[in-house]
């Protein structure tokens, strides 16, 4: 136990630094970079002298590390603050409609529109996930088990194959088959469960070719160890082999790269696949906010993006010494 | 000159093995000359690519010339299609191949370039890192951690969401987004080389720093690396596509899969194939851009672990 205390102790505290530069860096891009949100918080008739007064009022003339400062201080205390834009029942609020002046008070809070579009990006993701599992496995546990015989050769053209298809472009095809043509599952919005469906298969096209390649390697990794022959040697079956022993110690690579690469992939893929079905999660809230110039937005999900990767990414390196007792000594 | 001749002289082993410097990429590339796969890949690619050279000069229209009157033309292969119009046309009359053409021209030139330098500067800081070793190295891979965790689509719209994008900021943003990946890999590498035997004697013989980074290291450990890249081209076209149909890519009349895309879903129903068919030769280019990355990767993996 004292070992997981001071490994914990150790990463989280890198990783608080890590999230905290993230958040620097996506702050600081935003105020750098031309486009000011009070422009499109009030509208475009306002006069410029009300302008002025409501970007000093919000903050928004201070220099940015008093800014930043000024943000991780509520941050620390758990306030994400409140959207530029979205008002309090969860619609764009911009411009026109509150020409007398502008009230942070109307505003919806940045946490409560990450509540809400949680849930449904999970939801997103699990079923992605799920999908891209369902193919990857059974092709990449064969590839590995045949290495340079044809399941393997399947396994390369598949990845192949499946990395080869543009997300943006797998989406329009799929809901011209299944929800144009065939009309067999809705494709746009949300209004029940099986909105997912469609943009989980998205996803998942997207994710099985690095699964299958690394499920492939990792299985064809583990045949060639000495541990393999001598259970073969001391008479259990192929079979017995791999799912007792290749499939538990091929979990540690599978796990790192689901840290390193899979979460970062699988948010990437998120935000463009919401964003094309117009799917109301994280992606969809964040791809609106940065047009908008909705700050509060954009940095909570940053850190929260960053704190996500920071933490799997610790999870999984404990549990690769949890799984595979050799890396401990 | 004299001094990289004398320093790989005084490696022990008259074979070239321990330092491995040439031979390396020569093998990985017969080896994955030897695959089917790799000779179809190539074939279809160098189709392709003189497709996209040859398609513009011998087809009679324009890329960007709206007609009214040719719009909605499906391919020749449907009833209705008619020529020049072999893959039909747009909504605006445009002739959707030579759009294609230009556009799987303009996402290669966006993929090689921003390949190119996230690989130049990511594995410079990389061998950097690697060589010198403590606080430096510490600091430079605590800076790809971060970097890593930014999402490249939140870095890409807050960059180019705000001004007009043109190729040369989209390619910043690619190479901003995706060196870390290359630093990790060439520090690794680095570091192991640091140790080895010609290095040390490089050094011996007072060869400085910078030299053995960019004359010794660098030639030996990179060309391994720049075989995977390949897979790393057909990567950043789709993120070229992607920044096209969300709107900050090149932007229009110049056509680009992602604006020929997202423009043609409006018209899904009755003319599918300004959406399907462009699709369908970007997949095609990528998958053989995937396909000989993949093989290459094979070959290297095989070549590295001592195979002949």
């Amino acid at each position: 136990m004292a070992f997981a205390f001071e490994f914990f102790l150790r990463r989280l505290s890198q990783g608080v630094v890590i999230v905290v530069l993230v958040a620097f860096v996506i702050f600081t891009l935003l105020r750098v970079v031309p486009g000011d949100p009070i422009r499109i918080i009030l509208g475009p008739m306002t006069p410029a002298s009300v302008l002025e007064e409501t970007a000093r009022a919000l903050g928004l003339r201070d220099p940015i590390l008093v800014q930043f400062g000024r943000f991780m201080g509520e941050v620390a205390t758990g306030d994400l603050g409140r959207s530029f834009i979205r008002g309090l029942q969860g619609g764009s609020a911009g411009g026109s409609q509150d020409v007398a002046g502008y009230s942070p008070e109307s505003r919806a809070s940045v946490a409560g529109l990450i509540a809400t579009a949680l849930p449904y990006s999970l939801q997103l993701a699990g079923l992605g996930v799920a999908f891209a599992l369902l193919v990857a496995f059974p092709i990449g546990i064969a590839a590995g088990l045949r290495a340079g015989r044809w399941p393997d050769r399947l396994g390369l053209y598949a990845s192949s194959f499946f990395v080869s298809l543009p997300n943006i472009w797998v989406a329009v095809v799929l809901i011209f088959l299944l929800s144009a043509k065939a009309g067999l599952l809705p494709a746009i919005g949300y209004q029940g469960f099986a909105y997912t469906i469609i943009p989980a298969m998205v996803l998942a096209i997207e994710l099985s070719p690095v699964m299958i390649r690394a499920i492939s390697v990792a299985v064809a990794a583990n045949l060639g160890e000495a541990y393999y022959d001598a259970g073969i040697v001391r008479g259990l079956s192929r079979r017995t082999m791999v799912a007792r022993h290749v499939l538990r110690n091929a979990a540690v690579p599978l796990l790192n790269l689901f840290g390193a690469q899979m979460i970062g992939m699988l948010l990437g893929g998120l935000f463009v696949v919401e964003y094309i079905f117009s799917y109301p999660g994280i992606g969809m809230l964040t791809i609106s906010a940065v047009f908008q110039r909705d700050f509060p937005v954009i940095q909570a999900v940053a850190i929260l993006a960053s704190g996500v990767l920071v933490a799997i990414n610790m999870l999984v390196d404990f549990a690769s010494t949890m799984i595979d007792r050799r890396l401990k000594f | 000159m004299t001094i990289s001749t004398v320093g790989s002289g005084m490696t022990p082993s008259p074979a070239p093995a321990p330092g491995r410097p040439r031979g390396v990429t020569a093998r990985i590339l017969r080896r994955a000359w030897g695959y089917g796969e790799m000779k179809a890949a190539a074939f279809l690619f160098v189709a392709l690519a003189l497709l996209t050279v040859l398609g513009p000069l011998v087809i009679d229209a324009s890329a960007t010339k709206i007609s009214v009157a040719d719009k909605f033309l499906p391919p020749l292969f449907m009833e209705g299609g008619r020529l020049p119009h072999v893959l039909g046309t747009d909504q605006l009359g445009r002739d959707l191949l030579l759009r294609s053409l230009v556009g799987l021209r303009n996402a290669f030139a966006i993929g090689l370039t921003s390949v190119v330098g996230m690989f130049v500067l990511g594995c410079a800081i990389g061998i950097y890192a690697g060589y010198r070793g403590g606080w430096v190295d510490v600091l430079l891979m605590r800076l790809t951690d971060v970097q890593m965790s930014i999402p490249v689509i939140i870095l890409a719209i807050t960059i180019l969401g705000v001004s007009r994008p043109n190729p040369a900021s989209i390619i910043a943003v690619l190479v901003l987004a995706s060196w870390p990946v290359y630093a990790r890999v060439s520090r690794g590498v680095a570091l192991a080389e640091r140790q080895k035997e010609y290095v040390r004697a490089a050094r011996i013989i007072g060869a400085s720093d910078l030299r053995i980074m960019v004359r010794h290291i660098a030639p030996s450990i990179l060309p391994p690396i720049a075989f995977v890249a390949v897979l790393d081209v057909a990567r950043m076209m789709i993120f070229e596509a992607i920044f096209g149909f969300i709107g900050i890519g090149i932007q229009p009349p110049t056509p680009t899969f992602g604006t020929i895309i997202s423009a043609g879903t409006q018209y899904l129903i009755n003319a599918w194939w300004i959406t399907i068919v462009p699709g369908v030769l970007l997949a095609l280019a990528l998958g053989s851009l995937n396909l000989m990355g993949g093989v290459l990767e094979r070959a290297r993996n095989y070549i590295l672990q001592g195979g002949a």
